[in-house]
C-alpha cells in the first residue's frame, strides 16, 4: 500500500533541506543590499566586491592551507591507524582504536576549550598551526572509519602473493596495497577536507584571531553591507564543492570499475 | 617401489612444532617430499595442512623444528627470497592489473630486457592454455581462468617448490576434474615439485605421487594412493579415504607372518602380516573395502569365502548399485559395490544373497 503522504513528506524534507541553499545564489546576483523579495533587478557586483576583498583572500587562503594539511595529516594518520586495526592484533588495541574515535562523539566544545586552556598553560602561541592540530584531532577519526573500510576489504591473499613473489613489505605496501586502497584515500581526504574547511569552533578558539574563513564569514554577517558579498562567496563555495564531490565520486567509481568491484553506493 | 623413491629429497620436516598461543597447530611432524613429486597434503578442516603448506612459503614460522628446502635450512628465511611460489585457494589475482602485468609481477628484478621478459610472460600464459590473454584486465576473468593466471605467475619464476593451497575448491564439479587433468599434465611437462593441500581424498588420490593424510596437527601415513587406500595403518585414515567398512574382530593367535582372527558375520580367517598394522590399543576389527565384496547371483561359485546375508538397503548410482547387507544372521553390516552389467537385476530389500570376499583383502585395526 502507497501512502500519500509518505510521498509529501519526502518532498517537504528535500525542500527544506535545499531551498536556502537555492537561494544562496538568487540573492549574490540581486541588486539590493537588502536580502528580501522582491528582487530588484541582477547584478554581478557583489562578485566583484567579493573578490577585491583583500581579508577575505587571506582568510581564504589561511582556510585553504589549513584545509589542506589538515587532510594530508588525517589521512596519513589514518592510513596507519586503520592499517594497524585491520591487519594487526596487539595489547590494547580496542581501547586504543576506541579513544582515536571518541572525538566523533566528543562534543567539539569541549576539546576546542580544553586544547585552548592545554596550549595557553603550556605556552604555545595559537597559530594557524594549532587550529591544524586540533582539527586533525577531530578529523582523524573520519579518516579512520572510511580507510578501515578500503583495507578490510583487501584480500590478505593478495599481499602474500606479492611477497611471494619476491617484494619486500614496503614494495608490497606500494605495488599492491596501496592502488587498491586509493579510493578510500581519495575519499578521506576529500571528506576531511570539507570538515577542516567549514569548521568553525576549533578555528574561532584556537586561531588567535587570524583571519579563517569560516571565522571571517560569521563576522562579516554582523555588517548588513556585507552579507550579499558573503552570498556571493556562498555561491562560489556551492559550485568548488559541486565540483569536488563531483570529482570524488568520479574517481570513485572509476576505481571500482578499474578493481572489477560492485558498487556498494558512495556519497550521491 | 614406487616412483619416489629413488628421487633425491627436495623438502625436510624435522620435528616441526609450530604454536598459536596456546593451541598446538603442528606437533611434530617429520618426512620428506622428492624433488618432481606430485605431493598431496590431505587432511579434514583444521588438521594443520594449510598451516604446514604455509610454514613451507615462509608466511608463518616455526616454533621449534627444522624445515629443509634443497638441502637449506629454511629458519630466518623470508617467503620473498624461498625457491617456492604459491597457488592461492582465492587466487589473489591483482585487480588492477592487466593479465600480462599479473604473470610478469614477479620478473619486476629480473635484469632481463623488457622483450625478453614479456617473451617469458608469452609462453607463461600459453602454457597455461590463456594464449593472447595478455592484454585482458585481471578482473574480468572467469575463476578457472583466474586460477590459469595464478599458476602462470608462480611458475614463471621457475620455483623449486609450487605450493596450491586447496586450488581447485572454488571451481564446480566439471571444471575441477578437468582442471585436476590438466594440472598432472602442467606438473609432468615442468618438472617441479608439486605440493598440494586438499581436504578431498578423491582428489588427491587422483593426482599424487604420494600423500600425507594429516589429523589434529599430526601426519598419520605418509604413502602412495594404493598403499594409503589398500593398507591404511589405522582406522581413522581407512575411514577418511574412500568408504570401508568394519567388523568387530577377535584376535585369535599371531605367528611371524600371519595374523589368525574371527571376524563376526565372516568367521575364521588368515591375514599377511603386511595387512595388521602396528596395534594401537583399540578394540580390534578389520576393514574391507565395498568393492572387494561380490554378490553371488544364482550359478555363481566364490573363488574364495563366501557368507550369507540379508540385503537392508539398496542405492542405486546408474552404473553401480549399492547394498547394504547383514552378514551371515548378525547384526553387522557392510556396504558393497555392484557394478549394473546387463542381465543382471537389481535385487530388492530383504532379498537373501550370497557375499563372496576375500580374507586377502581384509585389513586389520586394533
Amino acid at each position: 500500500m502507497k501512502a500519500p503522504w509518505l510521498r509529501g513528506f519526502t518532498f517537504l524534507y528535500l525542500l527544506f533541506l535545499y531551498s536556502p541553499i537555492l537561494l544562496l545564489p538568487i540573492f549574490a546576483f540581486n541588486a539590493s543590499k537588502v536580502v528580501s523579495f522582491p528582487l530588484s533587478g541582477f547584478t554581478t557586483d557583489w562578485f566583484v566586491e567579493m573578490w577585491n576583498d583583500q581579508n577575505l583572500r587571506i582568510a581564504a587562503k589561511n582556510s585553504l592551507i589549513i584545509a589542506l594539511s589538515v587532510a594530508t595529516l588525517s589521512t596519513i594518520l589514518g592510513i596507519f591507524a586503520a592499517r594497524a586495526s585491520v591487519r594487526y592484533r596487539f595489547p590494547g588495541k580496542a581501547p586504543i582504536m576506541g579513544l582515536i574515535m571518541l572525538p566523533l562523539v566528543l562534543p567539539e566544545m569541549i576539546v576546542a576549550m580544553s586544547l585552548l586552556v592545554v596550549l595557553l598553560s603550556i605556552g604555545v602561541n595559537l597559530s594557524l598551526l594549532t587550529v591544524i592540530m586540533g582539527q586533525v584531532l577531530i578529523c582523524t577519526p573520519f579518516a579512520v572509519a572510511i580507510l578501515t573500510s578500503a583495507f578490510q576489504s583487501l584480500d590478505r591473499s593478495l599481499e602474500e602473493a606479492a611477497m611471494d613473489l619476491g617484494e619486500t613489505q614496503w614494495s608490497t605496501f606500494r605495488l599492491i596495497i596501496l592502488p587498491l586502497v586509493m579510493p578510500g584515500i581519495l575519499a578521506s581526504f576529500l571528506i576531511c577536507f570539507t570538515i577542516s574547511f567549514d569548521e568553525f569552533i576549533i578555528a574561532n578558539f584556537l586561531g588567535s584571531g587570524q583571519p579563517i574563513l569560516s571565522v571571517y564569514i560569521f563576522g562579516q554577517f554582523r555588517f548588513p553591507a556585507k552579507v550579499p558579498s558573503m552570498l556571493a562567496l556562498g555561491t562560489v563555495l556551492v559550485c568548488f564543492s559541486i565540483i569536488l564531490l563531483g570529482f570524488a565520486e568520479y574517481m570513485r567509481r572509476r576505481g571500482i570499475a578499474k578493481a572489477g568491484g560492485k558498487d556498494t553506493g558512495g556519497f550521491l | 617401489m614406487t616412483f619416489s623413491d629413488d628421487r633425491p629429497t627436495m623438502i625436510e620436516f624435522k620435528d616441526v612444532h609450530k604454536y598459536y598461543g596456546d593451541y598446538h597447530a603442528l606437533r611434530g611432524i617429520n618426512g620428506t617430499i622428492k624433488a618432481g613429486e606430485f605431493f598431496s597434503l590431505l587432511g579434514p578442516s583444521g588438521c594443520g595442512k594449510t598451516t604446514l603448506l604455509r610454514t613451507i612459503a615462509g608466511f608463518e614460522d616455526i616454533s621449534s623444528g627444522v624445515i629443509m628446502i634443497d638441502g637449506k635450512d629454511m629458519a630466518g628465511v623470508a617467503a620473498n627470497v624461498r625457491p617456492t611460489n604459491m597457488v592461492f585457494q582465492s587466487y589473489a589475482i591483482f585487480p588492477h592489473m592487466s593479465v600480462a602485468e599479473n604473470v610478469g609481477f614477479g620478473l619486476r628484478k629480473d635484469p632481463r630486457s623488457k622483450e625478453e621478459k614479456a617473451k617469458a610472460v608469452a609462453e607463461a600464459l600459453e602454457m597455461v592454455g590463456l594464449k593472447g590473454y595478455g592484454n585482458r584486465a585481471a578482473h574480468a576473468l572467469s575463476g578457472g581462468q583466474r586460477q590459469r593466471v595464478a599458476l602462470a605467475r608462480a611458475l614463471i619464476l621457475k620455483p623449486k617448490v609450487l605450493l596450491l593451497d586447496e586450488p581447485l575448491s572454488a571451481l564446480d564439479k566439471k571444471m575441477r576434474e578437468h582442471m585436476q587433468v590438466e594440472l598432472i599434465k602442467l606438473q609432468r611437462q615442468v618438472g617441479i615439485t608439486f605440493i598440494l593441500v586438499t581436504h578431498d581424498q578423491e582428489e588427491a588420490l587422483v593426482m599424487s605421487d604420494r600423500i600425507a593424510v594429516m589429523f589434529e596437527g599430526e601426519i598419520a601415513q605418509l604413502a602412495d594412493p594404493e598403499t594409503l587406500y589398500r593398507r591404511p595403518n589405522s582406522k581413522k585414515v581407512a575411514d577418511f579415504i574412500g568408504t570401508m567398512n568394519f567388523i568387530p574382530t577377535t584376535v585369535l593367535s599371531e605367528s611371524n607372518g600371519s595374523v589368525e582372527i574371527e571376524a563376526k558375520g565372516l568367521g575364521r580367517a588368515t591375514l599377511d602380516a603386511s595387512m595388521a598394522p602396528p596395534a594401537k590399543g583399540e578394540s580390534p576389527v578389520v576393514g574391507l573395502r565395498p568393492e572387494t565384496l561380490t554378490l553371488l547371483y544364482d550359478d555363481q561359485k566364490a573363488t574364495e569365502r563366501e557368507t550369507d546375508g540379508v540385503i537392508d538397503e539398496v542405492i542405486y548410482f546408474g552404473d553401480m548399485t549399492y547394498y547394504d547387507v547383514y552378514l551371515g544372521g548378525t547384526d553387522v553390516e557392510v556396504r558393497l559395490s555392484m557394478r549394473n552389467v546387463p542381465g543382471r537385476p537389481v535385487l530388492e530389500v530383504g532379498d537373501k544373497v550370497r557375499v563372496a570376499w576375500s580374507p586377502s583383502a581384509l585389513v586389520l585395526f586394533r
